[in-house]
Order: structure tokens, then sequence, then C-alpha cells
């Protein structure tokens, strides 16, 4: 192989110390971004002015692991999957249940709704080995319909809220060690850049970057957790089962188990997400949890890139970021077309045929290929 | 020596990027049967497929001096290129005689009725079945169902895929049979893939041995027939 | 007696409900129109299964535009609801032949599973534009069929609607029976859906024959949502649950089986309707239907008259 400029050895100092920079540069974009927009960010870009809050944000965090946790089910072990909005419904529904009427805090609810969701998947899933490919697509579907019916249920309404929701009686108040305020009059501080961050963060806003950062920390668990279980031998089987499920059993992998394992960790992240939500918002509506939402996440894994992790995250911006984008344009460039209302969701619907179409691998793997171009790592046999 | 009625040069084809044809050039001339023998993976059903543009490939194909490379599959046979699949060529939810006027789709002549009729004089059985599903008939019948569909189409050019594949000897020695007699009859020209090489050399004109991809022997049936090597790896004897 | 009176209770059953005969017969019609109008949509569904092998998740969202269409002809342009279901059905017939061509047709048709997620993305697509167009407002629809009913016994009455709806939907039936087995395309439709490769082999043009079907299957649906919308109101979201029972329907007949379709939404349309008079589960009707596509696809995969056929997926 000719050395070219540039190219690294897999695994080599060099290697590894580019891939620590580049970690440490997301963790600084992630830590300071919430100081950056607590104020709201509002560029304008080709006449339209655009307002992006911290919310939005921990909103696509949110929905990341939403689509993580489908990712397990649908993109790595190849069931599809279209009623995940009902595990993550669920969840949000546990949690804004037992804040509310238990006096639980959020983060305590996860004791719950984790265990809980693992079990509702495994029980989920093992009718689910009867059903294959497209009919379990059919059942899920209509799964994913049903569930604001059923949260309207008189039978449950008291608990529930019915049709108009609950809003969660409980604030997240960043506690007094937190020293965000701290950071904010450092950063601040720093000449130049420090004229985007506001001298001090208001009440309101102080949550909002706690809880930011609570969601982060939950997500990082998260994906940290679900990269180790499809780094081993549970996840070896399970794209075992969804390439070739015939050659997997034959060479001993027991699909009924680890089929039902995968709808089980998938409801359980699904849950969490639930949790998250529930927890940036404050509220729980039934139809935010209607099959738009299994759609929408659906859109998300094949957008970022099914069967990747950094695809979840790709995901879950695109399918908060777009609706959002389209929301606040008043005039598309060299039109006067507004994209309000539902224009967003017909983009990603667009959007979704698109990547099918031009890169069946998702957005991630399309950056992964531009980021090869550019960085190139030569791939190293094993040693020893 | 006749005109070549299919005439190939340089025929390549691949499935993705595993190229399976090589470059391949052999011919069939007007009325004659042409037998391509080979091991399993040779590339003999890759052929015929190109033939009918069912794979994508490279080179000329010319059938009365026409040049049919780049045409669509449903043009191709529009010019008398009737082609039996290995295994399942019938419509298995389609009535035995519904799979024949399947066969005449293009064909726009009075006479379809009477060819089904001829057909089912040919092969009785399938007469007796006219109303069945053609799936619930069993391997031999879905097979003569197969040519007898591929027939209706009255082609110049007959491509059959291991026509013998599953069947019963005494099914194929007769199924062989017919064909010399539509050949003779007709004049239909055909090309066939068989493994039963002491069978198909009996009744073809001409044969060629595919070996990856490539043609490693041709000539007429007889002298292939009698060649040592073709005989102890293909005839077994 | 008493252990079955508390047992009702449960469920508040009462059992003057359910000695009702006009009661009975009243949710009988009921459910039989319906079902005509579930039956519509999931003989949609089943044509695009039989003949691609995936379900067209957006049947429904198509179906919704025919239904918006109706409402241009007959209440903007004023034409007679017929005459103006009658232009709908050809206008959808021609936005699915188009859409067929443009983002189905590219994808080679044996993975199955591309294909699905591009009908949801359409389903995204169709759903939003006829949001932007005509926005969220709820609108009513005239029916085909005049008011009032013709044979009265008490409560229950056999509407000229619910005549409409089951006639139409025989009369469906009877010319797409006709249509498949006595014309040219419907051979074509019928051996491309048989075997693919072979149809190719005999010289149909697959994509046009699968684009007819696609039309076929638009027209049929924009009739289903014809019948319905007129005793609901119409909004964007209107489609999904008909979409649903639909599928319902067709899990229940068979995905690949036209009559076991048209059963399965009487079916689906009798039970629904008897479930939330006598169980009171108006609310539970939408879940009744999952209940039975998990029933159906647990017990008997192929439905009721489904053939057995290797999974593509």
């Amino acid at each position: 192989m000719t050395a070219a400029m540039g190219v690294v050895a897999a695994g080599s100092r060099q290697h590894r110390r580019r891939q620590i920079i580049g970690w440490a540069l997301f963790a600084l974009v992630v830590a300071l971004i919430p100081f950056l927009i607590a104020d709201t960010y509002s560029p304008t870009i080709f006449g339209n002015r655009y307002t992006v809050g911290l919310g939005n944000l921990s909103q696509a965090i949110g929905l990341m692991v939403a689509i993580l946790g489908l990712n397990i089910a649908t993109g790595y072990s190849g069931q599809l999957s279209l009623g995940h909005s009902f595990f993550v419904g669920s969840g949000a529904y546990l949690t804004a249940v037992l804040v509310n009427d238990f006096h639980w805090s959020y983060l305590a609810t996860l004791g719950v709704v984790v265990p809980g969701l693992f079990l509702f998947g495994v029980l989920f899933g093992i009718p689910a080995l009867r059903i294959q490919g497209l009919y379990l697509g059919l059942l899920t579907f209509a799964v994913a319909a049903v569930f604001p019916s059923i949260i309207r249920l008189d039978e449950v309404a008291d608990r529930t809220g019915g049709s108009n929701g609950l809003l969660i009686d409980s604030d997240l108040e960043a506690p007094t060690w937190a020293p965000l305020e701290k950071v904010t009059e450092w950063l601040h501080a720093i000449p130049g850049v420090g004229s985007r961050v506001p001298e001090g963060l208001t009440d309101r806003q102080e949550e909002a970057v706690y809880k930011y950062f609570l969601l982060v920390m939950v997500a990082l668990v998260c994906f940290w957790l679900v990269r180790n279980i499809l780094a081993g031998r549970v996840g070896r089987a399970l794209v075992a089962i969804r390439d070739n499920p015939l050659g997997a059993a034959a060479n001993g992998v027991n699909l009924p188990a680890y089929k039902t394992l995968s709808f089980g960790i998938s409801a359980a992240v699904g849950g969490v997400a639930g949790t998250m939500l529930a927890m940036h918002s404050g509220f729980v509506g039934p139809d935010e949890f209607g099959f738009s939402m299994a759609i929408l996440l659906i859109v998300g894994l094949i957008v970022g890139g099914s069967g990747t992790l950094h695809g979840a995250v790709v995901g879950g911006l695109a399918i908060q970021f777009v609706p959002h984008w389209s929301s606040q344009t008043q005039t598309l460039p060299g039109t006067d077309v507004a994209l309000e209302g539902p224009y967003g969701t017909a983009i990603l619907g667009g959007l979704l045929i698109v990547i099918i179409f031009a890169l069946p691998g998702g957005a991630s793997h399309g950056f992964r290929k531009i980021k090869s171009r550019l960085m190139p790592v030569a791939p190293q046999p094993p040693r020893g | 020596m006749s005109a070549e009625y299919l005439e190939v040069r340089g025929l390549k084809a691949a499935y993705g990027n595993i190229q399976v044809l090589h470059g391949i050039d052999f011919s069939v001339a007007e009325g004659q049967i042409a037998v391509i023998l080979g091991a399993n993976g040779a590339g003999k059903t890759t052929t015929l497929r190109a033939l009918c543009a069912m794979v994508s490939t490279e080179g000329s194909i010319r059938l009365a001096g026409e040049e049919l490379a780049g045409h669509r599959t449903a043009d191709i046979v529009r010019r008398g290129v009737a082609h039996v699949p290995q295994g399942r060529g019938t419509f298995p939810d389609l009535s035995v005689e519904e799979n024949l006027m399947a066969g005449a789709f293009v064909r726009s002549d009075t006479d379809v009725r009477d060819d089904v009729e001829r057909w089912y004089e040919t092969f009785p059985v399938l007469g007796e079945r006219r109303k069945q599903a053609a799936g619930s008939l069993s391997g031999g019948e879905q097979q003569m169902l197969a040519i007898a569909r591929a027939l209706m189409l009255r082609p110049s050019l007959l491509l059959l895929d291991e026509p013998s594949l599953g069947l019963a000897p005494m099914i194929t020695r007769s199924l062989f049979e017919q064909l010399t007699v539509i050949n003779a009859e007709a004049g239909t020209t055909m090309l066939v893939v068989e493994q039963n090489a002491s069978l198909a050399l009996g009744v073809a004109d001409k044969a060629y041995v595919l070996e990856a991809g490539e043609v490693a022997l041709s000539g007429p049936a007889d002298d292939l027939a009698a060649d040592d090597n073709v005989r102890r790896a293909y005839l077994g004897y | 007696m008493g252990s079955l009176a508390s047992v009702l209770g449960v469920f508040d059953i009462s059992l003057d409900k359910l000695s009702d005969g006009e009661l009975w017969l009243a949710q009988f019609f009921r459910g039989l129109s319906d079902g005509a109008t579930y039956a519509s949509v999931a003989l949609a569904l089943v044509m695009i299964y039989k003949s691609t092998g995936f379900i067209n998740f957006a049947q429904g969202s198509l179906a919704l535009l025919g239904v918006y269409l109706v409402y241009v002809f007959s209440v903007e342009q004023g034409l007679p609801v017929a005459v103006a279901v009658v232009c709908a059905m050809v206008a959808s017939a021609a936005v699915a032949m188009f859409i067929e061509r443009v983002f189905i047709r590219p994808f080679p048709p044996d993975h199955v599973l591309p294909l699905v997620i591009v009908t949801l993305g359409l389903l995204l697509i169709i759903d939003s534009a006829v949001g932007i167009v005509w926005g969220f407002r709820t609108r009513s629809l005239p029916s085909m069929f005049p008011r009032g009913a013709p044979i009265e016994w008490g409560i229950a009455q056999l509407t000229w609607r619910t005549i409409g709806n089951l006639g139409t939907v025989v009369a469906v039936v009877a010319l797409l029976y006709l249509l498949l087995s006595r014309t040219k395309v419907g051979l074509a439709f019928r051996a491309v859906s048989s075997n693919l490769e072979s149809a190719r082999l005999v010289g149909i043009r697959v994509g046009p024959t699968l684009g007819f079907g696609w039309a076929l299957a638009a027209a049929i649906g924009t009739l289903g949502g014809a019948l319905v919308v007129p005793d609901l109101l119409l909004e964007p979201s209107i489609m999904l649950r008909v979409l649903i029972f639909s599928l319902a329907a067709a899990a229940l007949g068979g995905l690949d089986s036209m009559a076991g379709a048209v059963l399965g939404g009487l079916v689906v349309g009798l039970a629904r309707n008897l479930l939330v008079t006598f169980l009171d589960l108006s609310e539970l009707a939408l879940a009744t239907a999952v209940g039975v596509i998990l029933v159906v696809l647990l017990v008997r995969p192929t439905g009721l008259f489904g053939s057995t056929r290797v999974e593509r997926v």
C-alpha cells in the first residue's frame, strides 16, 4: 500500500490521539452548548429568523435514546417494529404517574421503568416470535395507533389524564452544589466568545441547563450500555440473526431467546427515552406517543443509519430539528413559500425516501465515508 | 454451413460485482438444437438469462441478424425468444389453461385457442387438469406445463434450462423425444442447458462446454460425444 | 344466574340490551355498512400485497387524498356526488400510477423492506400534503346515497346508505373479478403476482402492470373512503382508523385473498359495532382490531383464505 499523507494505522498511538481529540472536542461542544443557547439562539439565515432553545436540544436527546432503542430491535436484529412509540409512551406515562401520584423523583422512576418495560418488551416479544417480517410490521403499526386510545380509557383516565394529558407536578431545580451559575460567569468573562453567553442564569434557564445535563448523562449511560451489550456476545448473535437467521440457528444461536431479549432491551431503552421526554417537557399527552411518533422514529432510524450508534444521534437531531427548522421558515430562499404547519413532516417523508434511494446506510454512513476520505485510517491485522 | 440464427459474440455477464461470464462466443444455426454442458457454476443458466436480458450483460447477441443486446426482456420475447427457466417456470396460482394463455400473452392472432388444444393433445395430462391450479401439479407435470407455456409463444428460439431437472428418467426421455418432434415439425431453433449430457448430446446438433464462464470446448454434438475428455467429465464412461 | 349478572356487570352489559332484538338488528346493519367500507380499503391493500409482496402503508393516505378530491369535485365544483366519486377515483388512480412509477419502480421488487419504508415516507408526504392544501378544519362530505330508510323495524333501520355501501362493494368485487379473470391486463396482473420472473419471460411488461395494480387499488380505496367518510367528518387524520380496521380485515381474510378481504371487512365491521354497543368499548374499538390482527397472526398467519407463501422479508 502506498503511504498516503495522513494515513494512520488503526490502534497506533497517533490514531488513538486523534480519537481522544475527537471525543474531547465532542465533550466540549456538548458541555458548552447549553450556556451558548440558554438564552435561546436566534440566527438569521437567508432572511429567516430562527429561534433555537435549549429545550429543543433536550427533546432531541430524548428522541436519540428512543431511536437507540428501536435500533436494537430493528436496526441490529432486523425485526420491523413500527410500534416503538408504544414503549416510549409507556415509559413516559409510567414516569408521569409515579412522579405525580407517588411523589417519586424523575430519575428514581427509572428503577421501575427499566425493569417494567424490559418485562413488557419480553412479553411482547414472545408472540412476535411467531410473527415475522412484514406481518410484525403490520401488527406493531396497529399497536402504535392504539396507544392513545388506551390512555384515554375511562378506567385509567383519572390517572393518565385522558385526552387532556398530564401536567407533571415536579420541578427539576438545580441542586445547590451544581456550579452552573459560576460556569456561566466564567464563560461570560472569556473575551470574544463570552459575549454570546449571558451574564447570569435566570431560575428558568438554570433549570433548563440542569435538565439538559441530566438528560445528557442518562443518554450517555444508555449509549454506553447499549454499545457494550452490542459489542459482545448478544450483539454478535443479534446481527447474525438479522443477516442469516438459519445460519445463526445452525451455529447454536438460540433464536427465540435472543429475539425476545432484543425486544426486551429495545423496550427498556424506549422506556428510558419516555422518561427523558417526560422529564424534558413536564407534560405527557396521549397523541404525542401515537403512530406519528412511531413513524418519525423509523424516519430517524433510517435517516441516521440503521444498525449504527451514531445513526441514533443523527436521527434524533433530524426528526427534532427538520420540523423545527421548517416551522420557522417564513420564506423559503428564492421563493415566497412559508414552510409552516405540516411541511416539516412532508420534508421528513421526502428525506426518508431520498436516503433509501441514495444512501442506504443512512446519513452517518455518509459522514463516515467523508471522514475516511479526509482522515484515512489503515486497518491493522490483529497482533499475536 | 447454414446461416447462424443466433450469434453471440463476447458475452459477459455479472451479478453485482461477481463476473460470471467472461466473454463467450457461440452460435446456433436456424432450426438446429444446440446444447450447453458444464459443471455447476460454470455459467450455463446465466448464459440463458443473459440472452433474455435477465442479468446485466455486455457483448453482442444477434438473432436473425438483429441485435438483442440492450433490449428489455419483454421486447426480446416479442421477437420470438421463449425461455423455460430452471425449476419454477409456471404460474402456480393460475390454472393450467391460464398458464398457457399467459404464454401467448404477446400474440395477437386468433389461433391461440387452437394451440392450447394442440398442447393438450401433446401432453394429455395437462388437458385433464386444465382447470387445476398449476401449483397443484406434480414436478413433471409442471415441467411439461412450463415447456408448453413457452411453446405457446410460437417461438423461433426456445431456451431450455435443465428441462430434465427432477424428472424421472422415463419422463425425461419422452420429453426429449417431444422436443425433437417439435424441432422437426416447427423448425424451432433450440438452445438447451442440460446436466444429462448423454441424452442432450443425443438430440443436439452442436454442443458447447462451459468452464468457469468461458467456452472450453465446442463442436458438432457427435464429435463431442466421442471426445474422451468430454466423455470422462460429463458422460461418465 | 346471579353470578352471570355480576360478570356481565363488570363489562357494563345489561341483560335488557342483550335481549333487545331490534338493537341487535340495528347494530348488525351498521356493522355491515362499516364492514363494506373496510372491505374496500382491505381489497386495495390485498391487491398491492398480492402483486408486490409488501403492505402499502400509504394506502390509507391515498384514499384520504381521494376523499378530499371527492370533496373538491362535489362540494366545491358542484358535481353530483356519484360523478365526483368517479372523477376522484380516476384522479387518485393517476396519482397512484405516478407514485408507483417514480417512487416504487426504481427499487428491485424482490427487496421488500426498503419498499415498505418508502410507503411509510409516502404516508408522511401525502398526509402532510393534504393538511397543507386543505388545512385541518373538519368538513362534511355528502353521501352518494339518499337519506332515509326503506325498511324499518323499530330502531333497526336498513338505510339507503347501508344498502348502497353493501351494493357498491358487491359491484366492485364483481367488476374486479371480471377484470382480473376475463381481460388480458387482468391475466397479466395475476401472472405478475404469481411469478414475477415467468411473467417477464412471457413478455409481460412488469412495471406498467404493477402501475395498473396501484391505480386500481387507489381507485378502490378512494371509493371505500367515499363510502365511509359521510358517516364521519372529513379531516386529515380520518383514514388512519379506517386503515387499522382494514389492515385487521385484510389480516383476518389472509393478506393475499381478495375474497378474504371482503369477508374480513364485514366481520371486522360487525364485530366492532357489536362490541361497542354491547360491551361499551368505544375507546377499545381500535384495540379490538389490534387484538384481531394479533390473534390471527398467532393462530393462523395465512388468515381465513390466504395461501401459504414463503415470507419474502
